[in-house]
């Protein structure tokens, strides 16, 4: 079964085409976020590498956040718009657990993040377990400063993944059981999800393009200001 | 303005015919709406979900709410569209968005389901101007309207009039230097405690007072042909606030007369100064039953053919994107594949 994989919950965009074989293709782009001007010809590019017919693909998997909520919902309405036109399943998969697939073969306390602008983060946790990591936490927001004095007071050995932590360095400086990565790995990626998804399709965990929404966490800025007036 | 509105090459050439069937996508506001066409005037469906209440209690649309709910309503809008026209993909020849003017976030979920719509059925996609839809809303409900006519676009986010030479040949008239008139409707509903949208509030309290009670300002009658509502706006204000006893019915029909009489004066003396046979309303604005009524009368007065469209019609909606995509694909070819949108996007204008 072959899965078309599209990612835009960062400033990147990507899309991966891949099965039972592994990713065939795969295209990324980090710039300037034109995720809805790149998203629809990488796809094109990704089939054409791949040798692969759109009408071939068997499921569309999404990166439904958490991140940037524009990219999100261009990501989003994307791929279950396909998935509409050529009736096939979907299945969404979170940002941060795409972080953790690509340094699951840690056996430290596996943190994620993924930048939430207004000067904080949206991170999970992550353990290994058999076959790979499973998130222990919920998906969660907070200040760098606030995700710190957490990692610290676990007094855990923690690998700590992902843009959002990146931008912060200094937060985690004095933190001797914390590495920072700061190499490679920092962005969700479209491979990552089409192996991922990869695992849900054969257990036959699909979900169906109507119910396919991006996971926020904030609510709007209008609406939050309306419950403080209200007093909710 | 986006490259690709200004003639870019065609994608390829698809044969552009009265069977051709095109589905419009339109999100640029708080409407989300997905029509199927045929041959540009045939309207097989037109489903139009509005969010106005969940905006109401902001007075006003609020642009991060908005884009949730497109891209929640988008699929099942888009699947009853289909039902509705009792069509399949397989059957849909292009695929047609509006690419701006609107809010941008909101614009995006309508494109980027288009685009991936037209990947997906592989089918041309055309890119479509909102205010070059609204100015086509006329041809879907009355085939003898014919050009060159003069359009008065009037909504919560335009207020312009339009010669319309040709297809595709605008010539702007004139425009709002401040509020749109539909703006200036909800702000002065807001201040009066009326609620949102405040074009349905005043003029349904409007019916019940005298529109000569108070003598509003006539922005810019003598001038040109631009608008400005901002002044008249203030006026109500400076007036409630010096006469609190004022009755709101009274206040509600001589701002609604203001308006009314600005937009009616400067829409026939377009008329004459192009010569144009025909006037056209369109807009959300144009639901006004003030409006209707006077521009009928005008144009009787005028000997203009003049052409109303249906509430349904004049509100934003998909049919008139899936018409305008029709035009648009039979002169211009697709729009590739990399458009975005683009919130400020402008009337291509001669
Ligand atoms: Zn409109």
């Amino acid at each position: 079964m072959l899965i078309l994989g599209i990612e835009t919950a960062t400033t990147q965009v990507g899309c991966a085409i891949g099965g039972h074989e592994g990713v065939l293709a795969s295209v990324h782009a980090a710039k300037g976020r034109r995720h809805a001007e790149y998203l629809v010809p990488s796809i094109e590019f990704a089939c054409e590498r791949a040798r692969v017919e759109l009408s071939e693909i068997g499921v569309v998997a999404v990166d439904v956040g958490p991140g940037l909520f524009t990219g999100l919902r261009v990501g989003v309405a994307t791929a279950k718009s396909l998935a509409f036109a050529l009736r096939v399943p979907m299945i969404g998969v979170s940002s941060l657990d795409l972080l953790a697939f690509r340094v699951r073969f840690s056996g430290r306390l596996i943190v994620t993040t993924v930048d939430a602008r207004r000067g904080e983060l949206y991170y999970a946790c992550y353990r290994q377990v058999p076959g790979g990591v499973q998130r222990i936490t919920d998906h969660l927001i907070g200040t760098p400063d606030d995700l710190a004095s957490e990692l610290l007071a676990s007094g855990e050995e923690v690998l700590l993944v992902g843009e959002g932590a990146q931008r912060y360095p200094e937060a985690f400086d004095g933190l001797a059981k914390v590495e920072l990565v700061d190499t490679g790995d920092s962005y969700p990626s479209a491979e990552a999800l089409v192996e991922l998804a990869h695992a849900s399709a054969l257990r036959e965990q699909f979900e169906r393009p109507d119910v396919i929404e991006p996971i926020y966490l904030r609510r709007p800025d209008a609406e939050i200001n309306w419950a403080i007036r209200d007093g909710r | 303005m986006n490259e690709h509105l200004t003639g870019a090459a065609p994608v390829d050439a698809p044969v552009v015919d009265e069977s051709t069937i095109v589905l419009g996508v339109e999100t640029s506001c708080d409407e989300t709406a997905v029509a199927c066409v045929r041959g540009g005037r045939d309207v097989l469906s037109s489903v139009v979900s509005s969010q106005v209440d969940l905006h109401a209690r902001y007075g006003g649309v609020v642009p991060e709410i908005a884009s949730r709910a497109h891209n929640e309503l988008i699929i099942p809008v888009m699947a009853r569209a289909l039902l509705e026209a009792g069509l399949d993909g397989e059957d849909v020849d292009a695929v047609a968005a509006t690419t701006g003017p609107g809010l941008i976030g909101a614009l995006l979920v309508g494109v980027s389901a288009a685009k991936a719509l037209a990947l997906a059925w592989d089918v041309p996609f055309v890119a479509v101007n909102h205010l070059e839809a609204h100015l086509y809303a006329g041809f879907l409900e009355d085939p003898d309207l014919q050009f060159p006519m003069v359009v008065l676009l009037v909504s919560g986010g335009h207020t312009l009039l339009v010669h319309v030479e040709d297809h595709g040949r605008y010539r702007l008239l004139g425009q709002t230097l401040d509020d749109a008139a539909g703006e200036a409707f909800d702000k002065v509903a807001r201040f009066l405690g009326l609620g949102y949208p405040g074009g349905p509030a005043i003029d349904s309290i409007a019916m019940s007072g005298d529109p000569e009670a108070i003598a509003f300002p006539r922005s810019m009658l003598g001038d040109g042909l631009d608008f400005s509502f901002s002044g008249l706006k203030t006026a109500v204000v400076n007036h409630v606030r010096a006469n609190p006893q004022v009755a709101t019915e009274d206040v509600a029909a001589s701002f609604q007369q203001a308006v009314v009489d600005v937009l009616v004066a400067k829409a026939r003396r377009a008329a004459e100064a192009t010569g144009a046979a025909a006037l056209a309303l369109g807009g959300g604005v144009a639901a006004n039953s003030l409006l209707r009524e006077q521009f009928l009368g005008a144009c009787a007065e005028d000997g203009l053919h003049a052409f109303l469209p249906s509430r349904e019609m004049c509100t934003d909606n998909a049919a008139m994107i899936a018409s305008t995509g029709w035009y648009r694909l039979r002169r211009d070819g697709a729009t590739p594949l990399d458009c975005g949108a683009d919130p400020n996007e402008r009337l291509a204008t001669t």
